[in-house]
């Protein structure tokens, strides 16, 4: 089930309402996890018993983890929980994928191995439950939190319906102690998520799939050399897309939680104001940002380790990171041009530091810059194939003088207003929460601007598209 | 801000959305548009699904816009007392559908193809990408989108403003009408009173475009745009036109080995349309090499008087009242000349 569309609707209604009905804490948690369970099964009812398989493996394997005191049977848990989790996404996700490399690899050495295409239908969300309940068993294994107490509670941390499929990427101590007590929201509360709902509806389906997806799709399908303002447009308004698309599923989950009285991480915190790198990465995919970094980077020995080191690790992590996104050698460029990124920003700052220069460069100028080169990214990002990111960048650049133009006016003048609007608008709020910033309002301002939003998402109507980030 | 001024703000937007909204459907109500569906991907995936009732029940449609428009269903229902499943798709070709419903073991009824030549003997990548498009939607959607789609139909039967062809922001956007560079290719605009659909995935012709013939001669020069960039193309012929005639046979055989029956119509189409499709497909080397390789019966509007001299207000589709004569007209030849048990 998607967000934005009526089925959400009045299932969100109906959770509602059981929600707030005078029953017990457990059973409100029942209602949320069939709800929850409901909520996924609606798109492909067979995944659910992959969702239970890791729910159960993980919620004994973690006790067990935690009073096991004997080292090496500690480490066969651990191993037991990375097979299962990881198994299962590689199998899923990464099974065609491994198949056709190893294919072009017997067929380079001159073995004529041609067998059947595997069909193998993508969990949605796999990605990130698998991350979810990862953290959990390594969390268990290095002690860091305590074991969840009932099968209930882990049960709902894992499918607790607004994060299960696209994220934020919760970590057991943000989510599992909200559900030991009763949590009922305030009024307060409620008005403030549907909002949050409206705006991530608005940033996905007004924003993103209404105004900019045209474009960034025109370009992106086209198979022939482009003109250079063609080129440029479609990734910018690839750019916008896939934050509104992204940002908007963050936002809608985060208002979801909100009227149910329960509390998610931030995930986005305006990216495309970023200065420098390591700041994108702390304003993009937060979460996943964070678990990269908990998880593989630190493990790896971090910036423990001397020089070398702590470059060959955080490249390591962003090539991961972007193989997470998508079983295509293209995800592990985009991850690797971000590695060389940092490695460069990383370079440049401990050159200063040495030196003790500050930057004279306005911090403006760095954030067009920054925005400027993640742009570059998306190419490979967006791309199916080298060819097709090879073409456009070379559009990009102008080494393509005979492009041919494929955008209408009417394109280019949407991409270029929203986009220019996004970043502008990301610059002015990048030290401020929403939230923080609807107090400072008055009540007929932000009644008028919730009114506006709701009158363009309606107008317009475009129905029920996937988010972009359940591919991955 | 306070829960009170909290309350207050979620209250004017309650109030100013639903005065928006009211204000809206007043105002295309009184210019005449009425609720229609969007006969996308969701309303044509609704119709695929009931192929499989028997043929004693329905009659299944396949073509292009003509035979959307040219059939009416509540005639055909009140004449057969039959359903009709319309899977017509606009400006496309009926091969896609052709095939998926001959390769799908589980469909055995009548089936009735369109031909408007210059769609149907086309292997353009173009003309195959909405069928494709609404195959591959039918193939994958999911409980949640076949729920959506029972609401949306409660809300499409009851608000004109829902029509996403005409009347969202980006229908509005496009009529700006910005000029493009050179080479550069936008779909062109239908004024939103060519056409509705209804449930049943009927397209009706607005009255008001019968009427006026300044809507009518912007539809047409719409039919002349294309015609000019396809000016160059040269028709279907030889192997190529050997090759899709082979593979219609075979689907049609398909469909027959399992007890189903198929039948083709030419729709009319009138004025320099009929002219430019009689110039480039003309009947024996196109229409009858159909009828003759698939050993199918078929009816072609000239052959029968009430349809032969129809006019069609754009040249390319009839308006209601005439849809009424055409579908009158086919169960009667069904009937009583190719033996149909309607």
């Amino acid at each position: 089930m998607i967000f934005n569309s009526y089925t959400f609707v009045v299932f969100f209604i109906i959770v509602m309402i059981l929600h707030n009905l005078p029953f017990s804490w457990k059973t409100k948690k029942i209602n949320l996890l069939l709800a929850s369970y409901i909520f996924y099964a609606a798109w492909n009812p067979v995944f659910i018993l992959l969702l239970w398989l890791s729910t159960i493996i993980d919620f004994y394997v973690g006790k067990a983890l935690y009073v096991q005191e004997d080292k090496r049977k500690k480490n066969i848990l651990l191993v037991v929980s990375l097979i299962g989790n990881l198994c299962m996404l590689i199998f899923f996700k990464y099974g065609t994928f491994l198949l056709d490399n190893f294919l072009t690899l017997v067929n380079a050495f001159g073995v004529d191995f041609h067998p059947a295409k595997p069909n193998i239908i993508l969990p949605a969300g796999i990605s990130f439950y698998t991350f979810t309940t990862l953290c959990y068993t390594i969390d268990m294994y290095k002690k860091e939190s305590a074991p969840v107490k009932s099968l209930l509670d882990f049960s709902l941390f894992v499918t607790f319906f607004p994060h299960l499929v696209a994220g934020p990427i919760v970590r057991p101590p943000q989510l599992v102690p909200q559900f030991e007590n009763e949590r009922k929201a305030s009024q307060d509360q409620i008005i403030q998520g549907l909002f949050l709902l409206s705006l991530g509806l608005f940033m996905k389906v007004v924003l993103a799939d209404s105004m900019l997806a045209v474009a960034a799709n025109a370009v992106f399908n086209s198979n022939q050399p482009l003109a250079s303002l063609d080129a440029w447009m479609g990734v910018l308004a690839f750019s916008g897309q896939i934050f509104f698309d992204f940002a908007g599923y963050s936002t809608c989950a985060i208002g979801v939680a909100a009227c149910l009285g329960f509390a998610l991480p931030q995930n986005f915190l305006y990216p495309y104001a970023a200065i420098g790198f390591s700041d994108f990465w702390r304003r993009w995919h937060i979460t996943l940002s964070a678990w990269l970094r908990d998880y593989l980077y630190i493990p790896l020995g971090g910036n423990r380790n001397g020089k070398f080191k702590t470059y060959r690790n955080l490249m390591i992590t962003m090539l991961l990171g972007g193989l997470w996104h998508g079983a295509n050698w293209t995800f592990v460029a985009w991850g690797g041009l971000h590695g060389f990124y940092l490695w460069v920003e990383k370079a440049i700052l401990d050159a200063r530091k040495e030196t003790n220069k500050p930057s004279f460069v306005p911090k403006f100028l760095l954030a067009m810059a920054t925005f400027f080169l993640v742009n570059v990214t998306w190419v490979f990002f967006r791309a199916g194939t080298f060819t097709q990111a090879g073409s456009i960048l070379q559009s990009m650049f102008g080494m393509m003088p005979q492009g041919n133009a494929v955008l209408t006016t009417l394109a280019i003048w949407k991409v270029g207003v929203i986009v220019v609007g996004m970043f502008l608008a990301q610059w002015l709020m990048r030290n401020r929460l929403v939230l923080e910033v609807i107090p400072k309002l008055s009540w007929w301002a932000f009644g008028s601007i919730w009114a506006v939003m709701l009158l363009l998402l309606i107008w317009s109507q475009e129905s029920g598209s996937s988010f972009i980030y359940f591919q991955f | 801000m306070d829960t009170n001024s909290l309350k207050k703000a979620l209250l004017l937007m309650l109030v100013i959305v639903t005065t928006a909204l009211v204000s809206w459907e007043i105002r295309l109500r009184k210019i005449g548009v009425q609720p229609t569906f969007d006969a996308g991907d969701v309303l044509w995936s609704d119709k695929r699904a009931m192929v499989y009732e028997s043929k004693d029940k329905v009659t299944v449609f396949i073509g292009s816009s003509r035979i959307h428009f040219d059939i009416d269903i509540p005639t055909w229902k009140t004449a057969t007392g039959k359903q009709v499943v319309q899977l017509g798709i606009d400006g496309s070709s009926p091969m896609p559908v052709l095939t998926n419903l001959a390769d799908d073991p589980n469909f055995k009824g009548n089936l009735i193809i369109d031909i408007t030549e210059g769609l149907f003997f086309s292997t353009s990548p173009f003309n195959m990408e909405e069928p494709n498009k609404g195959l591959k939607y039918f193939k994958d959607r999911t409980f949640a989108q076949k729920a959506s789609f029972q609401i949306n139909k409660v809300l499409e039967s009851r608000f004109a403003f829902l029509d996403k062809e005409n009347f969202s922001m980006n229908a509005y956007l496009a009529e700006l009408h910005l000029q493009n560079r050179p080479k550069v290719f936008e779909m062109p605009i239908w004024p939103w009173q060519f056409s509705g659909a209804s449930f049943d995935n009927q397209a009706i012709m607005y009255p008001v475009f019968v009427s006026d013939t300044n809507l009518q001669v912007r539809v047409r020069n719409i039919w002349a745009m294309f015609a000019k960039m396809g000016e160059k193309d040269v028709p279907m012929h030889g192997k190529e036109l050997d090759s899709l005639l082979n593979v219609v046979k075979v689907s049609v055989d398909k469909i027959k080995s399992r007890g189903g029956n198929v039948f083709f119509t030419r729709t009319p189409s009138s004025g320099p349309y009929l002219i430019g499709e009689q110039m480039g497909f003309p009947r024996d080397k196109y229409y009858e090499r159909v009828l003759a390789t698939t050993g199918c019966q078929g009816m072609h509007f000239q052959d029968y008087a009430p349809t032969k001299n129809m006019i069609c207000p754009e040249w390319s589709h009839l308006d209601q009242p005439q849809s009424v004569v055409f579908t009158k007209e086919l169960i009667r030849v069904l009937r009583e000349e190719k033996g149909w048990k309607l």
